[in-house]
């Protein structure tokens, strides 16, 4: 009955044929990774030795110890700020890039220049900012000789706030493209009508620029956020140990091989990200927009 | 009594060396339908996106409703624009769409009121039930019809429409043409329509306006601009003449087709014969004309038009002459593909321009 096969059912042969390779590979580095974290978050761990009898004591430890429940609330409360400070630097820098620079050469241009740092490495971008923040770095020195302080600030280094800038100068880039990307793709016709029928530049901006750049907002902000979320290095870096996001608990459990524990926290973040995109996805209909 | 709604005085417009527009001067009328016909790059567009205030001016000034509005801001004019790719708001409803200039404009007007007002005009295109449709899920020719409530709903004297027409298909555009004049009709405001068809052209505007390389070059009824185009420019364009390059001496025009009398001929910067492509008639070789012209020239093909059919014919060097027969004044003649024919016509219908013309 060869003679049957329509061209529906080799079309969705080579389908399948096509997926296999995602399939397998999302599911080696990805499913069962999780799966494994999951199970052996429940694990016993005694001092110098793990044993896979079940048993809900890492989770209980996490959930009682104010160490691991105030670095989940200092890892949301990093996130959110670092989000709001990218998007404040980085929409308006977006605007002028995406929207503002008639000329398509020179807006690439300066998303290139945005692009820059990273030719570097990660740790030398976040260390490049102990030498500017530090008591005796280029900001305090700079603002000692124009004599606008008497004293160098200390609370720029090794502070919730050294994090914080890091952070934004790292991932600020990440809100930036994607939100160019949309504005430039906005029709510039479409804001001389809107000027035409008589709408300000305020108007213009909150009804007509803003919306149609909220799919690049949300993309954006789930680039930084996936990032912020787990991170550890810039809070090791930067912070002199003093802020211990979730990333940085993983790191201590995992160097101190107390898997069950670095599996819990591992666990947890996952949730939080997991959460934090779907609700960000629920801003806007992705798929329709882009 | 001045009657003019609007008027231009020797506008000129530069971007760098290019001249985009001439020392244009215009003057239009309440309630007209006027059309701006060139081809691409006559500054057709330039001049109307001076009148909307996108552009200014290098010199000259505009006046609208008696008042000089040259350095007036766009949206401060009261003209409305309706853009070639209609620039609807992608993200907004039709009813959004159609309120946006009411709600979002100078004066705010309240929510329930504008959209009474959009409701109108929604209404006037025909687009009633469609009101809370997103505009990309309408097609071409309601998205045309959404772009001119929008505009219309700011309630302007003057609206200026470019290519409006131009990105709907050829079925679409007719109906919209028609619609256009009867919304134009029922409103009593004035439309500039720019366009790159000579059909529409003729077919819309109470008056035509013809445009090349940045200068105004005709203004008139479409009969007078069909019966008497101004320069051989005008006839290029209008895509109804056939044109011949020759000399015009003494009152006689020398071309391929000999040596014609043309008493009454039209001043122009070059000497060149026009004869209408529904005026040319076909003579088997053998005949003789009395007088007059007699061009030999190959038969190539006919189009079948509906109400007339085109004959092409090659005269030789690849100059091609086209002849219209209208099918109302009988059957056409059948001719033979590659044999030679004898084209002629009657020297009175033809519009001679030269540079020795008295007029």
């Amino acid at each position: 009955m060869s003679s049957t096969v329509t061209i529906q059912d080799r079309q969705s042969k080579v389908t399948r044929w096509l997926l296999v390779p995602g399939i397998v590979w999302m599911s080696l580095f990805l499913v069962v990774p999780i799966a494994m974290i999951v199970y052996v978050s429940f694990w016993t761990q005694t001092t110098f030795n793990i044993s896979s009898d079940p048993t809900l004591a890492s989770w209980k430890q996490f959930f009682s110890s104010d160490t691991y429940t105030g670095s989940l609330w200092t890892t949301i409360r990093i996130w959110l700020i670092v989000l709001a400070t990218t998007f404040i630097v980085g929409y308006p820098t977006a605007l002028f890039v995406g929207l503002f620079v008639k000329s398509k050469t020179l807006s690439t241009v300066l998303l290139v220049v945005c692009v820059i740092p990273f030719w570097t490495s990660f740790l030398i971008r976040v260390l490049a900012w102990r030498p500017m923040l530090g008591k005796e770095g280029a900001i305090n020195i700079v603002l000692l000789k124009l004599g606008i302080i008497q004293q160098p600030i200390e609370v720029l280094l090794f502070t919730e706030l050294s994090v914080i800038i890091g952070m934004t100068q790292i991932y600020c880039v990440f809100m930036v493209g994607p939100i160019a990307f949309m504005l430039s793709r906005i029709d510039r016709n479409i804001i001389e009508a809107a000027r035409d029928l008589g709408a300000g530049f305020g108007r213009i901006f909150w009804k007509i620029i803003f919306p149609l750049s909220l799919p690049g907002v949300v993309v954006g902000a789930i680039f930084v956020s996936v990032m912020v979320l787990g991170e550890f290095a810039t809070s090791g870096a930067l912070s002199g140990r003093k802020v211990n996001l979730l990333g940085n608990i993983i790191v201590t459990q995992v160097g101190s091989l107390k898997w069950a524990m670095a599996s819990v926290v591992g666990v947890v973040l996952t949730i939080v990200m997991g959460v934090v995109i779907a609700g960000l996805l629920r801003i806007v209909d992705l798929k329709r927009e882009l | 009594m001045d009657t003019s709604v609007f008027r231009l005085e020797g506008v000129t417009k530069r971007y760098g060396d290019l001249v985009a527009l001439n020392d244009a001067s215009l003057e239009v009328g309440a309630n007209e339908y006027l059309s701006f016909l060139g081809p691409s790059g006559s500054g057709k567009t330039t001049l109307l996106r001076v009148i909307a205030g996108f552009e200014a001016p290098e010199t000259g000034r505009i006046f609208f409703d008696g008042r000089d509005i040259t350095n007036v801001q766009a949206h401060e004019r009261g003209i409305g624009f309706v853009f070639q790719n209609f620039a609807l708001f992608p993200h907004l409803t039709v009813m959004q769409n159609v309120a946006f200039g009411l709600t979002n404009g100078k004066t705010r007007v309240p929510t329930p009121e504008a959209e009474g007002r959009a409701a109108e005009m929604i209404e006037l295109v025909g687009l009633s039930g469609m009101e809370g449709r997103g505009v990309d899920q309408i097609s071409g020719g309601q998205r045309q019809r959404v772009a001119l409530a929008r505009t219309l709903a700011m309630k302007p004297r003057l609206v200026l429409l470019d290519e409006p027409l131009g990105a709907l298909d050829a079925n679409l555009r007719s109906r919209m043409r028609n619609e256009l004049r009867a919304i134009r009709e029922r409103l009593g405001v004035t439309f500039l329509h720019v366009t790159g068809s000579e059909t529409e052209a003729l077919a819309m505007g109470d008056r035509v306006v013809v445009l090349d390389r940045g200068t105004i070059i005709q203004t008139g009824t479409p009969g007078e601009i069909y019966d008497r185009p101004a320069s051989p420019d005008v006839a290029h364009f209008l895509n109804r003449f056939n044109l011949f390059e020759g000399t015009l001496s003494n009152g006689s025009f020398s071309a391929s087709f000999g040596t014609i009398r043309a008493p009454a001929a039209t001043r122009a910067d070059r000497d060149c014969y026009a004869v209408r492509y529904d005026r040319v008639k076909v003579l088997p070789l053998s005949a003789k004309p009395a007088d007059g012209p007699a061009l030999k020239a190959t038969y190539i093909a006919s189009e079948y038009l509906g109400s007339s059919i085109m004959s092409f014919f090659d005269a030789g060097q690849g100059h091609l002459i086209e002849m219209e027969h209208h099918l109302s004044l009988g059957a056409p003649e059948t001719y033979e593909p590659r044999q030679d024919y004898l084209l002629t016509w009657n020297p009175e219908q033809a519009i001679v321009f030269g540079r020795e013309a008295a007029i």
